[in-house]
């Protein structure tokens, strides 16, 4: 358990990029945006239910932008007049409802621009990275934070995010953020690059019906809880490097010494900063650097 | 210690003591003192059974002057030491004191030559004790040679030995060394002064010229205890320095003192920023300041009071330029006249030479700072890329797309919305409870997620003592292995005599090794296999020098 005074926070970063879900959720019916962000919620529920002091974010990835679900510009002013009947902690029903709002605005507001089909997963990311260092800022003089990342992933990984994506999670490490993923569909190998690099949990859920129950098995555990606990153990990450020809991810290959870009296959000027490079033996065409050498 | 046995006859060594009746270890023997070493035989024998050379020793202990038994101890650098008992009963006294003396003097001669080797050698395996326990599994147990092990170790070692000793620092003068002395009385109305050495070597470094008369005088003309009660009886020395034309031998040495300190007074200070002459002991007197004061300079308007503090004050400022100019000069100064006309000190004979730009150079240095200036860089070319952005894309292979058509995005994002519209949050049907055990059920250990998770405790099965010595096998072989691929590609013959060596070590390790533990992990039924990899680094090492080894054949057929 954390410790008196210390403030956990949790933000769920959720993937409702409406394309992938409008097409699976024909698919499969029983598993719908609906039902996932129910889970979401439970989830969110039980976190703040554990401590008094935890905190909870929810952030929606969209493919046109990244909107806070919680919270948001309509905590003030809302009249509550939808106030449960049901004895509900207080904070606990007014998340849910906001929660609800928001996403029910926000896909109403959905437009087709036709550019992009990607959710804007890195942005969203950096907004969560936002909000956290500025719920730090608040508590800092108060008490300890510790905060987490949990990305739920449902469409594919966007190639064009690559170099924001990998500014977030060193960001992320930076500051001692985990980043754990929750994906639905398809491996991400962003994604479990992230969870490796920040120390958080990658999983594919199997059964995507059962996610409530991943969530609160796997990712409801904060950091010091889950070294007590038996998890999932972590995934093999791919961290090979694609070569700036044919993007194919490769184990050995030729590196140019002096832009450091990656190739295939020799070439004697190399294509990114036109240096050339003298062929040395005429029989025997050496590379300029090899990845690990095996003696022989 | 070395049992080294010669006979007496074939002595070609210079014997400089014979000491008749020292016990050694409860026997009855004589000791002798030679120019390079110390020995002792047993009475009536021939040999000699205790031989130290002087640079094996360390050190001497000497009996206190109390005890009834007069016993010498020599210490040895290996730490193992030598007890001799002096047991003549009438001369024991005399002997023991003759055979220290002598080896206090011959001592220091051999102390230098000690290995300091072997110091530095001790010193870095007690600092790493990852280098000790390498040192211990492979020269130990002799797989291989102790020159091996610090070939590459000792680089700078041999050839700093001379420069270490340049690097030392010089011990200055105490400028209280003359205080030092502290005159005791006597009780009978006689004052007692305590000179060490040090002291001595302070008086000769400061003042020069009371080292010429000592040679001058000593032993010629007075024993050094006369030299010394001279001096201190005259007016030399004391405070109240009055240079009368006493047949003091020391009257000399005030004249030149004179000398000096005038000459020191004409040099004036080198740094052309300090002005001292602005400086000036000017008190308000009578008339407070308005008044023209009268200069006071010359010798006859002084009272005696003010004269004698004049003394001596000009006797402190003569005594501190002194010890600042023997300080500065190099420590082992050949004793002649020339290297004493130094032009920084007081008794010097000659001005030194004068540097007309440097107040300008002063005042440079004071203006100009080095970071300021403009940075002359060497030329570098700039990097030209043509096409960054395959930077920006990063390892991400280019994934087969999914095509989807527009209107199948167009239908998708309708039922989204539609979908959405209607959304209340429904949690008491979240979950299903069979959907909730398969979750569970694939989370337990041994489900589908977790898989992976026996396998992992692999560092939690094998013992820490076993995980232990696995690494020190590791580092051991590592080393081993370093020398060995070091040698490739074979060029010379020493390379080629190295390799094949290194091939028999590598061989010995394997089997005094590496064996013996596998044994052990078998024994302890530990299925893991722990040694596999340095088996297989060891084979790539056999394989290669195999492959040399034949193409070394076909070459030479």
């Amino acid at each position: 358990m954390a410790s008196e005074g210390e403030i956990s926070l949790l933000v769920v970063v959720v993937d409702v990029n409406p394309i992938w879900w409008g097409q699976h959720a024909q698919s499969e019916p029983e598993f719908t945006l609906s039902k996932c962000l129910d889970a979401v919620m439970v989830m969110g529920n039980a976190h703040m239910a554990m401590t008094r002091t935890n905190q909870l974010a929810v952030i929606a990835a969209h493919c046109q932008d990244s909107h806070f679900l919680y919270p948001s510009k309509r905590l003030k002013g809302n009249d509550d007049t939808s106030s449960s009947r049901d004895g509900k902690y207080e904070l606990l029903s007014v998340t849910n409802n906001l929660i609800a709002e928001e996403i029910r605005d926000i896909m109403s507001k959905t437009e087709l621009t036709g550019n992009s089909t990607d959710t804007l997963l890195a942005g969203s990311l950096a907004k969560a990275l936002c909000c956290i260092l500025l719920k730090t800022v608040v508590f800092l003089l108060a008490q300890e934070i510790k905060s987490r990342i949990l990305v739920i992933k449902a469409a594919d990984d966007c190639a064009l995010q690559y170099m924001n994506f990998m500014n977030v999670i060193f960001a992320a490490q930076k500051q001692n953020i985990l980043i754990d993923a929750c994906v639905l569909d398809s491996d991400s190998g962003l994604l479990q690059q992230a969870c490796d690099i920040t120390g958080g949990l990658y999983l594919k859920i199997p059964q995507k019906v059962a996610l409530a129950q991943y969530l609160l098995w796997v990712f409801l555990p904060d950091s010091e809880q889950r070294s007590l606990l038996v998890l999932p153990p972590p995934a093999h990450v791919d961290y090979r490097a694609a070569c700036f020809c044919h993007r194919t991810l490769i184990e050995i290959g030729y590196v140019c010494s002096v832009c450091l870009s990656i190739f295939c296959n020799f070439s004697p000027i190399c294509t990114t900063c036109e240096t050339a490079f003298k062929i040395q033996l005429p029989q025997m065409v050496k590379p300029k650097k090899k990845k690990p050498k095996l003696p022989a | 210690m070395h049992f080294v046995s010669f006979t007496m006859a074939s002595l070609s060594e210079e014997v400089l003591l014979v000491v008749k009746k020292v016990r050694q270890k409860k026997q009855d023997g004589t000791l002798y003192l030679m120019a390079e070493r110390i020995a002792w035989g047993p009475e009536g024998k021939d040999r000699f059974t205790v031989s130290h050379s002087y640079s094996d020793i360390r050190c001497q202990k000497i009996s206190p002057d109390g005890k009834a038994k007069v016993q010498l101890q020599l210490v040895l650098h290996t730490g193992e030491s030598t007890t001799f008992h002096f047991a003549n009963e009438s001369t024991s006294r005399k002997d023991w004191e003759a055979a220290k003396e002598l080896l206090q003097q011959l001592l220091p001669k051999f102390k230098k030559k000690a290995n300091k080797e072997l110091e530095e050698k001790n010193k870095m395996l007690q600092e790493d004790p990852v280098l000790f326990q390498l040192y211990k599994d492979l020269v130990v147990s002799q797989v291989i040679s102790a020159e091996e092990f610090w070939a590459n170790r000792l680089g700078g070692i041999n050839n700093g030995e001379s420069a270490a000793c340049e690097n030392k620092q010089e011990v200055g003068i105490s400028g209280a060394f003359l205080a030092d002395i502290r005159p005791q009385t006597d009780g009978c109305n006689g004052l007692r002064y305590n000179l060490t050495a040090d002291i001595i070597e302070s008086i000769f470094r400061t003042y020069p010229a009371v080292k010429q008369k000592y040679k001058e005088n000593v032993p010629h003309n007075l024993t050094e205890k006369e030299f010394w009660t001279r001096f201190f009886q005259s007016h030399y020395f004391h405070r109240d320095r009055i240079s009368t034309g006493t047949q003091d031998i020391f009257s000399e040495c005030a004249r030149q003192d004179e000398k000096g300190l005038k000459s020191l007074v004409t040099q004036g200070v080198k740094n052309p920023m300090v002005d001292l002459l602005s400086l000036e002991d000017k008190t308000l007197d009578e008339g407070y300041g308005i008044s023209s004061a009268l200069p006071s300079t010359s010798h006859a308007s002084r009272t005696v009071k003010e004269s004698s503090n004049f003394a001596i004050i000009k006797r402190f400022n003569h005594h501190s330029a002194m010890v600042l100019a023997a300080g500065s000069r190099k420590r082992d100064v050949p004793a002649d006249q020339a290297s004493e006309t130094s032009s920084t000190d007081g008794n010097s004979r000659d001005s030194d030479f004068f540097q007309p730009p440097l107040k300008k150079v002063k005042l440079q240095e004071a203006i100009e700072y080095e970071d300021l200036q403009q940075e002359n860089r060497p030329k570098t070319v700039a990097l030209n890329l043509k096409k960054s952005d395959r930077y920006a894309h990063g390892p991400v292979p280019l994934q087969s797309q999914q095509y989807t058509t527009s209107q199948d995005i167009i239908n998708s994002v309708n039922y989204i919305k539609h979908e959405m519209s209607n959304y209340k949050p429904n949690l008491t049907q979240v979950l299903s409870s069979a959907a909730a055990s398969s979750a569970i059920a694939a989370l337990s250990p041994g489900g589908v997620l977790m898989q992976q998770v026996a396998q992992q405790a692999i560092n939690q099965m094998v013992p820490t003592e076993i995980q232990a010595e696995l690494k020190h096998l590791y580092v051991a072989a590592g080393e081993l292995l370093r020398h060995f691929w070091t040698c490739f590609p074979v060029n010379t013959a020493f390379l080629e005599e190295k390799v094949t060596k290194m091939k028999s070590n590598l061989e010995r390790f394997q089997i005094t090794k590496l064996r013996p533990f596998q044994e052990k992990i078998q024994r302890q039924y530990l299925s893991t296999n722990l040694t596999g990899h340095l088996e297989c680094m060891l084979q790539a090492a056999y394989s290669k020098f195999h492959i040399w080894q034949t193409r070394r054949m076909m070459r030479k057929t």
